[in-house]
């Protein structure tokens, strides 16, 4: 089943959510740029109805930190 | 911003492509906008913050300094000027960024010494570029300030944004600003609605003044009065504008009449109407009647009533109409229709503000026309006109004209304010308006008419030829014709071509050429030998000076 963060990611970057991992970062995905990163931060603010602080959005730098910081704040069918 | 823009222009069938400027380089971006956008661009967008532009005399002002005002002052008038430098070297539409209250600076904005502080800053700043713009034409615009006032100055901002990626506003903000860019570019492109059919009870007034009666009905100083009195006012602002106002009411007519012209509490009077169907119809039956009595096409009309059949009828019978059904609730009736940009247009002209009172006499020119014969009529009539090159206050008005004559128009072609500007400032071509009065009172610019030089200088291909139906048929057409002839005579021309391209509306120009005297040369191609061009009617004064342009010029 499709993760709810894999869902905005994939409709954030224009990708198939197949294609995403929990290892899936700006490093490797040419789509995860800075300006989609101000959106996908939006994308999750919204999604999860929460306020990142400047610390966690710096923090996203991959799936799997995104989750880490949803789960930090309570969040866990992430 | 882009995607914002992208999408409100998508909404409204249209595709751009976007180039982003350099950042923080607006004084760069106005001297070379092809260096500055890598390559040639349509529209320049100049979007700016006070913080951007006068940050440090901001904070000298608000740390006590009050000759930092100065010093900004200055600046934003080195920016007014950079932009009308732009202007006059750049083809394109130019639409300048009002900046908006600035949110990362000093105390907030509720904070005590506000008002003389930041506040008195913002507001004087804003204040003297918006008075700079007064004075540089065709630069529209786009007003930052007032975006941010609509979503409110705290959903406006996002510091994590500003601080993260320099990008400070929110989506919230960037969303209307978004919009109003879009309803400035497309004002530019596609012609505004020209008048506004209105029913009459629970539409312009509380009740059904046939039941109710007029003292039943409910308009001026109480609930709902209010609130339909507040719409009247709207109107009045529409009609000010330029739109012509309508009435379409199933009524006995003396009874609608009686309200317009007895009721105190009516703000809009029987004489700000151009046109009225007071009868028992089907208001389908009334819509045409009423673009015929404006000479407009019923492309041009918005229909507006509270009742759901009409409406519906109206889109059935009539769907080039814009028919619009009235908020159930009468407090909803003036914010719905603020929202409404069917009668934006860039720039509004002199001609439009006088446009509604221009028809009134119109009125009283046909009452005219019915008791005399035609050719006392025509005597009677005192016609002028002023056929002149068009300087750059008339070209605004030109613009409209050539955006939304559909019937009059030989050649139907549409042309931005920009594309019109480089034409008329080059030799190749000859841009011509048309003014025209009566004893009844002017008509104002109903006539356009572009022509291309031939290279040897003795031929001119009148590219556009248009005029608003209100000025035809008086021997105006002939009038025309012969006024450019003189001109183009002293100049050594010896030849026009003209060519007439059919549209679905403009089969009234179709017998125009011929009637002048043009000899056909082609399917659609017409010439005309200026030896034997039609005279200026007897009937018919030209007044101002002939032009003779380029001899004076070439002195000069």
């Amino acid at each position: 089943m499709t993760s709810r963060v894999t869902r905005i990611v994939a409709e954030v970057l224009g990708i198939a959510a197949v294609e995403i991992t929990d290892d899936t970062s700006p490093d490797n995905t040419s789509q995860w740029d800075s300006m989609t990163a101000v959106n996908l931060v939006a994308a999750i603010e919204d999604e999860f109805d929460i306020r990142l602080s400047t610390a966690e959005i710096v923090s996203l730098r991959s799936v799997a930190t995104v989750k880490e910081v949803l789960s930090a704040k309570g969040i866990a069918d992430a | 911003m882009i995607p914002f823009i992208g999408a409100a222009l998508l909404a409204r069938d249209t595709t751009a492509e976007f180039r982003l400027g350099p950042y923080n380089q607006l004084f760069q971006t106005c001297l070379d906008p092809e260096a500055s956008f890598d390559g040639p661009v349509e529209i320049v967008v100049l979007l700016w913050r006070l913080e951007d532009l006068v940050l440090d005399e901001m904070i000298g002002f608000l740390s006590g300094d009050e000759g930092a005002l100065a010093g900004a002052s200055d600046k934003i008038a080195s920016l007014a000027a950079m932009i009308r430098q732009l202007r006059s070297s750049f083809p394109g539409m130019v639409i300048a960024g009002v900046p908006p209250y600035p949110t990362d600076i000093g105390d907030g904005i509720l904070s005590l010494g506000n008002p003389d502080g930041l506040g008195r800053l913002h507001r004087n700043l804003v204040g003297e570029y918006i008075d700079a713009f007064g004075k540089i034409d065709g630069v529209s615009l786009v007003d930052l300030d007032a975006a941010q006032r609509q979503v409110g100055l705290a959903a406006s901002f996002d510091p994590r944004k500003w601080y993260l990626y320099r990008q400070p506003f929110s989506d919230a903000f960037l969303y209307p600003t978004g919009q109003q860019i879009c309803r400035l570019i497309m004002a530019a492109r596609q012609p505004a609605k020209k008048c506004v059919v209105l029913d009459a009870d629970n539409t312009l007034w509380g009740g059904i003044v046939g039941e109710d009666g007029i003292d039943g009905i409910q308009i001026g100083d109480e609930f709902p009065g209010t609130a339909y009195r507040d719409f009247q006012r709207l109107l009045l602002g529409w009609r000010a504008r330029g739109v012509l106002l309508a009435l379409a009411s199933k009524n006995n007519e003396a009874d609608v009449w009686e309200v317009f012209d007895r009721h105190g509490g009516m703000v809009l009077k029987r004489a700000h109407l151009s046109a009225a169907e007071i009868n028992w119809h089907p208001k389908t039956e009334n819509i045409p009647l009423i673009a015929q009595a404006l000479n407009i096409g019923t492309d041009s009309l918005v229909f507006i009533d509270d009742n759901p059949m009409e409406v519906a009828q109206m889109r059935e019978v009539w769907p080039e109409v814009t028919s619009l059904l009235l908020p159930a609730d009468p407090a909803d009736i003036v914010s719905a229709m603020q929202e409404l940009t069917l009668f934006d247009q860039i720039g509004v002209t002199g001609e439009d503000r006088k446009r509604a009172d221009m028809m009134r006499a119109e009125r009283d020119r046909e009452t005219l026309g019915v008791r005399i014969s035609h050719v006392d009529f025509l005597k009677a009539l005192d016609l002028e006109i002023d056929l002149f090159r068009a300087g750059t206050e008339d070209l605004g008005r030109i613009t409209q004209l050539i955006n939304k004559t559909n019937q009059f128009n030989l050649t139907t072609i549409r042309r931005t304010l920009d594309q019109i500007r480089a034409l008329s400032g080059t030799d190749g071509w000859r841009v011509y308006g048309l003014r025209v009065a009566d004893k009844f009172g002017e008509y104002g610019l109903t006539g356009v008419i572009i022509a291309g030089v031939s290279p040897d200088r003795r031929r001119w291909t009148l590219d556009t030829l248009l005029m608003s139906c209100r000025v035809l048929g008086r021997g105006v057409e002939a009038a025309l014709i012969g006024g450019l002839a003189a001109d183009a005579r002293a100049e050594a021309v010896s030849e026009f071509r003209a060519s007439f391209v059919p549209t679905a509306k403009n089969a009234l120009a179709a017998s125009f050429l011929p009637d002048q005297g043009f000899r056909p040369i082609g399917a659609q191609e017409w010439h005309l030998d200026l030896a034997a061009a039609p005279a200026i009617p007897a009937h018919i004064r030209r007044i101002g000076a002939p032009a003779e342009p380029f001899l004076a010029e070439v002195a000069e």
